[in-house]
């Protein structure tokens, strides 16, 4: 026979057991612990409603044991109660009650301020639900999105009737959390079901079974947990038939183990044959009592059938007796089972999620009690667009003087009336002060009591209200909300596997996978200082400008002068936003047919297309934007061998007159077409080359085939962060703040500040009256430095250091840092921690720029 | 389940006004117009053909916007073919986007990326910038079921 472990224990299973049955049948009562007063619980609602049952399956907690099924091997534990649910030390806290009233905390612990965080650990060791694991197995939950005219939620007899009348003539998913008819214990209802299931295939829908609606969201739009899936459905229109309960019942002892509510005890004893005690008294206010007493007796319980409240329910480890107020007076039962049908409460959670009219009810959640004919009216009514409109549960929650209201979180009749006294007078202010329906079951139980407290108390129409109900209705686990979203999308280069293969460390820069180093960090920077060496620089942002108004557009949004740009010729750009601060930078190139071509930083493609396009439409220009980075592969060649490595792959004319610093030429290399920009990043001759993507590979392969006579390496990012830092160029983002205006960076020089208009032009005539307060400085340092390191000034910080290395180039090591002026002036000689920082102009290397010019 | 597999395709972007692509006559070669935005439409077609259809499209418009530009991009899209009787069932594990009518297409997120969506005979085709083609090819895979198949 399969069975399941209970904290260590064996338990046989019977087919179609659910965890909680076979735990029953072995004699478990006491399924958890209440989370403040540590009071027993056990099952109540059988239905997954309330929290009572929650455990710990297989390391993950938060299962509902009553709607689980068993399965064979299963490693189940119950969740609190120190050292064990069935003999709890902190049970004393029951005890105790009157000294930690609702809302204690906020009182007892707030002075001395010190005091909190103690209590804060004790409080939190004492109370919860289940312990997360530090470690889990990745669970790739799939996400599945459908559009569908009508989503039906629920797969009782309303819900099916209108699946099966909607899907006549339109597309229809019917959402059921079990298996169809799987939880229905009268024999008619479970042949409507079939009936009806039946007539809903027939017509088309599709049926999900095993499916939990955890959300109503707008659109309409909800989504659906199954077995293996996420499922975001987009519907035109929402059938929430989702049934009702029965009403939870307050009165004293009420959550003692042993109290039932109907259908939970019904599901035991005739769907698993297991008897819910040996005596039980089954209250009824409802049309059920007949049958629940029916349902109770086919597994042995003898059984007591009274009409009446509840007044008191008695007893230690479960209840031993109650009395009742019939209508023939107070009368004491011995019982060791009470089961309650006082009334139908709609499970309306997630129809009152929204306002929107797509979104309405059928059966049991709009007609509390409705009858089986009634409830497939409902369906049917609903799927033509005539719904019932909600009717109140009848008649309101019964409630005693004292009793648990708040099973969850343990907020009783007491509390309520203790923080109405204090002051908290409507339903949404008592949730928040008692924490009442803010547990695991999210107010499914008690929601109605706390309006219902508030409207006895004579609030105001506006405070007496349900508080607002909100997704999710169950609890999911956090990997199936994240549903697709388990992972990070990178961009690859063409050249991707070729720099894997070449044993390259793979980085994630931005949204782009690059390589870092090839190995030897230290050799890959030889290669572009003394060789040659070549990057993968595809991820570039690159951009074809055209169109007869092109030059108009890159003048009105560059500071530089576009017009001075003769064809053939390029220049390195700044993007100024309206603030005047830099936003990226890049290059521009003339082409000799009037256009543009347009480079933009890695990470800075997408915005500079965005902001483009914007002005474009801003100024109504004539501009053809054509975004070429997913379309060009780019190789930087770089080193003092650069054009003798070129020349061996190409019959175009290379030299220093037709292929100038800063300039371009349209030339082919090892057969390749390719738009050679010399440009000085690394401050070496280099020359990018712009390629079609689909011809990376062979044009890599030929650059380091032919460069072999050089010995060629090529170089990942590591080396180049050394490489531009000892030209003392900036990493936009790494070494700059959102706020800096060229001034501040240095890059003053790249403005045109003659040009009559650009962006930002206005906001940098104004900033540049004000004195500098703060600026970008080269930085010496006398040992090795760290990026982030705070600079010290006389123990004050007063600046930070953004990029350092060790360079062999710039004879030691470097850095770039920011640096604030002190009474009007920017320190020379600071701290960074152990080492003495100079300020130092830069370039730290070859400052006259003679080596970019080959 | 559906297969999914590269099928490589020519694309050329003709950027003209607005009048002028509403007044453009598509090329032939079985070439597929995209309107992907008021000025701006793309052709898809079998890579052999890709030459033909783009200067058919510049003779064309040429006709029609003096301003005109047509460049072919083909080397910034990747095709993926998902095919099979599945195919728009597969989408619907990476896509919120309703599968195109016939003839059709759509544009959106597609496996978290931005990507078009084309009806084809056999199926759908994705047209997805190179650079994400390894995550979508990876993702139709194990997301959607479908089985990869070399074309």
């Amino acid at each position: 026979m399969p069975s399941l472990r209970l904290d260590g224990r064996r338990l046989d299973c019977h087919d179609g057991d659910t965890i909680a049955s076979a735990a029953f049948r072995a004699g478990v009562r006491t399924f958890s612990r209440s989370i403040k007063a540590h009071r027993r619980r056990g099952l109540y609602c059988g239905t997954g409603d309330c929290a009572n049952c929650l455990v710990t399956v297989d390391g993950l907690p938060g299962e509902r044991a009553c709607v689980m099924p068993a399965r064979d091997g299963m490693r189940v534990e119950r969740e609190t109660g120190w050292p064990s649910v069935d003999r709890d030390a902190l049970a004393i806290n029951d005890r105790l009650h009157r000294f930690m009233p609702v809302g204690f905390y906020y009182k007892v612990f707030a002075r001395p301020r010190w005091l909190w965080p103690i209590a804060e650990r004790v409080i939190r060791r004492a109370t919860g639900t289940g312990t997360l694991p530090a470690v889990v197995a990745a669970r790739h939950t799939r996400t599945r999105f459908v559009r569908v005219h009508t989503l039906v939620i629920g797969g009782g007899v309303a819900g099916l009737a209108a699946a099966a009348t909607a899907a006549h003539d339109r597309s229809v998913v019917l959402a059921t959390e079990a298996a169809l008819g799987a939880e229905v214990t009268d024999p008619a209802a479970r042949d409507t079901i079939a009936r009806l299931a039946a007539e809903a295939r027939a017509a088309g829908a599709e049926l999900l079974e095993g499916h939990t609606a955890i959300g109503i969201y707008e659109g309409p739009s909800a989504a659906l947990l199954g077995p293996d899936e996420l499922v975001e459905v987009e519907a035109e229109r929402v059938i929430v038939a989702t049934g009702a309960i029965e009403a939870h019942g307050v009165f004293p002892g009420n959550d003692l183990p042993g109290v039932w509510l109907g259908r939970g005890a019904a599901r035991m004893a005739a769907i698993h044959n297991v008897p819910i005690g040996t005596r039980a008294v089954v209250v009824a206010n409802t049309g059920d009592g007949a049958e629940l007493a029916d349902a109770l007796r086919t597994a042995g319980t003898d059984v007591t059938l009274v009409a009446g409240r509840v007044l008191e329910a008695r007893g230690g480890r479960q209840v031993d007796s109650i009395t009742v107020l019939t209508p023939e007076g107070r009368r004491a039962f011995a019982c060791d089972a009470l089961v309650l049908s006082l009334g139908w409460a709609p499970r309306d959670t997630l129809l009152r999620m929204t306002a929107e009219p797509e979104v309405v009810g059928a059966g049991d959640v709009v007609r509390p009690g409705c009858t089986l004919a009634e409830a497939e009216a409902s369906g049917r009514a609903a799927a033509t667009g005539t719904a019932d409109e909600p009717r109140e549960a009848d008649p309101w929650p019964i409630t005693e003087h004292d009793g648990y209201v708040c099973v969850c979180e343990d907020v009783s009749m007491h509390d309520l009336e203790r923080a109405w006294d204090e002051g908290w007078t409507s339903s949404e202010i008592l949730k928040r002060y008692t924490t009442a329906t803010m547990g695991p079951c999210q107010g499914a139980l008690c929601s109605r009591h706390l309006a219902e407290h508030a409207r006895a108390k004579g609030a105001a129409p506006a405070a007496r209200g349900r508080t607002t109900a909100r997704p999710p209705v169950r609890g999911p686990r956090l990997g199936d909300l994240i549903g697709g979203v388990h992972e990070q999308v990178e961009r690859r280069t063409a050249l991707h596997e070729r720099h894997v293969a070449a044993g390259a460390r793979m980085d994630h820069s931005g949204v782009w996978l690059r390589p870092g180093t090839y190995g030897d960090v230290a050799d890959e920077i030889r290669a572009a200082r003394q060789r040659v060496s070549v990057m993968d620089v595809s991820t570039l942002g690159t951009f074809l400008v055209a169109g007869r108004d092109a030059r108009t557009l890159l003048d009105h949004v560059f500071p530089i002068d576009v017009g001075a740009i003769a064809a053939g010729r390029a220049r390195y750009l700044l993007a100024l936003d309206e603030a005047g601060y830099v936003m990226d930078d890049g290059l521009l190139a003339a082409l000799a047919d009037g256009s543009y071509f347009l480079t933009s930083t890695s990470g800075g493609a997408d915005r500079m297309e965005a902001w483009l396009r914007n002005w474009i439409d801003r100024l109504d220009l004539h501009v053809h934007l054509v975004n070429q980075t997913a379309q060009l592969g780019a190789i930087n060649v770089a080193g003092p061998h650069a054009r003798d490595l070129l020349a061996t792959l190409s019959d175009d004319d290379l030299s220093r007159e037709a292929l100038p610093y800063p300039g371009h030429a349209d030339i082919t290399v090892a057969g390749v077409p390719c738009r050679a920009i010399a440009a000085g990043f690394v401050g070496e001759l280099s020359f990018e080359l712009h390629h079609p993507r689909g011809r990376s590979v062979e044009l890599w392969d030929a650059l380091l085939a032919a460069g072999a006579a050089w010995d060629i390496r090529p170089h990942g990012l590591d080396a180049l962060d050394v490489l531009r830092l000892e030209k003392g160029h900036v990493y936009l983002a790494q070494d700059t703040m959102p706020d800096d205006h060229p001034a501040k960076l240095g890059l003053g020089w790249a403005v045109a500040s003659t040009k009559k208009e650009f962006i930002g032009k206005r906001a940098l005539e104004r900033m540049d009256a004000l004195p500098l307060e703060r600026r970008l400085v080269g930085l010496r340092f006398d040992g090795p430095p760290q990026r982030g390191h705070p600079l010290a000034l006389d123990g004050a910080i007063v600046g930070r250091i953004t990029s350092c290395a060790v360079s062999e180039a710039a004879n030691g090591p470097v850095g770039l840092g920011w640096l604030r002026a002190v009474g009007g002036e920017f320190p020379s000689v600071l701290r960074a921690g152990e080492v003495t920082a100079t300020v130092s102009p830069t370039p730290f290397y070859d400052p006259d720029g003679e080596r970019l010019r080959g | 389940m559906a297969d999914v597999h590269d099928r490589p395709v020519g694309a050329i972007v003709c950027a003209a006004s607005p009048e002028a692509l509403d007044r453009l006559v598509a090329p032939g070669h079985g070439a597929r117009m995209l309107r992907v935005a008021p000025d701006e439409t793309m052709a898809v077609v079998a890579p052999a053909f890709t030459d033909d259809v783009r200067r058919e499209l510049e003779d064309r418009i040429a006709a029609l916007d003096a301003d005109a530009l047509v460049l072919d991009v083909s080397d910034g899209w990747l095709g993926l073919a998902l095919t099979g009787p599945d195919a728009d069932h597969a989408l619907s594990y990476l896509s919120a986007l309703e599968p195109p009518v016939a003839d059709g297409y759509v544009q959106g997120d597609v496996a978290r990326v931005a990507a078009k969506v084309m009806r084809e005979p056999d199926g759908l085709l994705l047209l997805v910038p190179a650079y994400w083609s390894e995550h979508v090819r990876a993702r139709a895979i194990e997301d959607a079921g479908a089985k990869a198949r070399r074309p």
